[in-house]
């Protein structure tokens, strides 16, 4: 009798555990809105959300969204080279937004290629309206450089950068195949791989707005520090002064001051921002953009940019206490709408190639040598 | 003119309205054709309903009484086979293994709920006003007040994503997708 009342009793508990464990539910249908335009040049078809998934935390809600898809080129008879999506989920967070972007991409006229997107909601509440996510189109680049769509995200000077950044690496591969043969190709992508798995790494915390970037979490530490810059040549623009607020691990409000040596209007600029730790290791802290998004910087004037943000470094979860701020140009784009990106053999040059992330391009093709060998690689290397 | 809801309206046809919302819908209906004509249509409807239930293919009435039969018929044979074991004279209320397993089945159900209740580790929302963005263990992510977004890289060794900052505010992800082996690169923003 004892052991049977046990049995029952214990049975009911795991049925109330199991039922309390079953509160995570598929999302349903029209969760994910995917809209692109009427005259799109690639076209979605066979969407699939059924992993997508639903839980309930205390009185919040995460949700997990898994899509994956095809995008088919229906332009014609371009090739496409780069397409970034739009992902938006307003509810989840005020004006919070991301995008996923597909560079390095040679889909010809009528072929198709597969897309997975996978995302992570916390809602504060647990109330629904409308789709949790919206997925829209926002540029497609295709090999002669042109551009589509709205370019609300400014996706086409970020893909047009990346497919110069993608031709440049590409061509520095194919020299060393052309120069030194298969040993040479082998040697340059070894020297790839092992200078990517080197690569001096932070963990970085952004922070906009908040306590924590009007004001220092310890103002007797804090203090202004200059730039140091890395002037390349070529380049059209060339930083003259800057600096920002250091607090411990913390750097925050970048002020740098540049000019326009070239003889044409710049509209937009990038740098790159190194910090130093104490040791005198350098890392790559972050990418610092020109902040008048109406900048028309005229042939010898000069801009500032100021970003009201902070960044928060990690290592191994240790903080790392900032010592040293480089910087350096890292992008130009012109009025007319070209663009100057800092070549391989002067980022080379500057010692700034090992501590620089790969190129999409390098990065896919030094993978696909590392998963598939050689043979894939040359192969690759010939289609294009 | 503002018409009552259909579902009103059909309410009000079979007198199943509250006495506020019947005299709020006789008020309209005086005045309003259309929606009288919609009584008339529920009106007509409920009556072919009777005829349903004499559809001869469905004996509906011999079913009802086979099956309270049925019903009857288990109460009945559990009254026979139930065992009398009521609390005995001198057997405590709480014997040691029902109390055990009582407390037992508290804890599953304390534990299962602190498990779903608990915060989630990748989706840190608490305690922060402006807006942060960061990597995580599989992917990045902005958050501002109770919510959060993040675009994940799962299937990616961590080695193999190249995470970089943006001094805007913005945190950008680039990795190989291992299944598509397309570079896949996320980017998520604060404004």
């Amino acid at each position: 009798m004892r052991i049977r009342t046990l049995g029952r009793l214990a049975a009911l508990g795991w049925v109330g555990a199991a039922t309390l464990m079953a509160q995570g539910y598929p999302l349903p249908s029209g969760s994910i809105s995917i809209k692109f335009p009427d005259d799109s040049p690639v076209l979605f078809s066979g969407s699939l959300t059924d992993q997508s998934r639903a839980t309930a935390r205390g009185a919040a809600m995460a949700i997990d969204l898994r899509l994956s898809m095809l995008l088919r080129n229906v332009s014609g008879s371009r090739q496409i080279h780069g397409v970034t999506l739009r992902v938006v989920s307003q509810e989840v967070a005020v004006g919070g937004k991301g995008s996923v972007t597909y560079p390095s991409l040679h889909v010809g006229p009528g072929e198709s290629f597969p897309v997975r997107l996978e995302m992570q909601l916390m809602r504060p509440t647990q109330t629904v309206n409308g789709p949790l996510v919206e997925v829209n189109l926002d540029g497609v680049l295709f090999g002669d450089l042109t551009f589509y769509g709205p370019n609300r995200l400014n996706s086409k000077r970020t893909m047009t950068a990346e497919e110069l950044e993608a031709r440049r690496d590409r061509e520095y591969f194919k020299r060393a195949l052309a120069q030194n043969g298969v040993a040479g190709l082998q040697s340059a992508v070894l020297e790839s791989l092992v200078r990517q798995s080197e690569r001096p790494r932070l963990d970085a915390l952004v922070i906009r707005g908040g306590p924590s970037v009007a004001a220092s979490a310890n103002p007797a530490q804090e203090n202004t520090a200059n730039f140091a810059f890395v002037r390349f040549p070529d380049s059209p623009v060339a930083p003259i002064s800057g600096s920002a607020r250091i607090s411990g691990n913390e750097a925050s409000a970048p002020r740098v001051q540049v000019r326009n040596n070239s003889g044409k209007t710049v509209k937009y600029f990038e740098l790159g921002w190194l910090v130093s730790d104490p040791s005198g290791q350098q890392y790559l802290a972050a990418s610092l953009p020109a902040s008048d998004a109406g900048l028309m910087l005229r042939p010898a004037g000069t801009a500032q940019v100021m970003q009201d943000t902070a960044l928060r470094f990690t290592r191994n979860g240790q903080p790392v206490r900032v010592q040293g701020m480089t910087g350096f140009v890292s992008q130009v784009e012109f009025e007319n709408g070209e663009m100057w990106i800092p070549s391989r053999q002067t980022l080379e040059s500057a010692a700034l190639l090992r501590l620089l992330a790969p190129s999409a391009e390098e990065q896919r093709l030094s993978d696909l040598y590392r998963r598939n060998g050689m043979n894939a690689l040359l192969e690759d290397l010939k289609r294009y | 003119m503002k018409h009552p809801e259909l579902a009103t309206l059909a309410l009000h046809a079979g007198g199943d309205l509250g006495p506020l919302a019947r005299w709020r819908a006789r008020r309209h209906l005086a005045k309003c054709e259309t929606c009288r004509a919609e009584i008339a249509g529920f009106d007509a409807a409920r009556g072919i309903l009777p005829e349903l239930s004499a559809i001869p293919e469905v004996p509906w009435n011999r079913l009802a009484a086979e099956m309270k039969a049925n019903i009857r018929l288990g109460l009945a044979a559990g009254e026979c086979v139930r065992v009398e074991d009521g609390p005995r004279l001198g057997a405590p209320l709480f014997a040691w293994t029902r109390a055990a397993a009582a407390l037992a089945s508290v804890v599953v159900l304390v534990a299962a709920g602190f498990v779903l209740e608990r915060p989630a580790p990748r989706m840190d929302t608490a305690g922060f006003q402006g807006v942060e963005l960061q990597s995580t263990a599989n992917g990045i992510q902005v958050r501002e007040g109770g919510g959060a977004l993040g675009l994940l890289h799962n299937g990616a060794e961590a080695r193999d994503v190249n995470y970089t900052p943006g001094a805007q505010g913005s945190m950008r992800a680039q990795n190989v997708d291992s299944e598509t082996g397309y570079v896949t690169v996320t980017n998520v923003y604060a404004n």
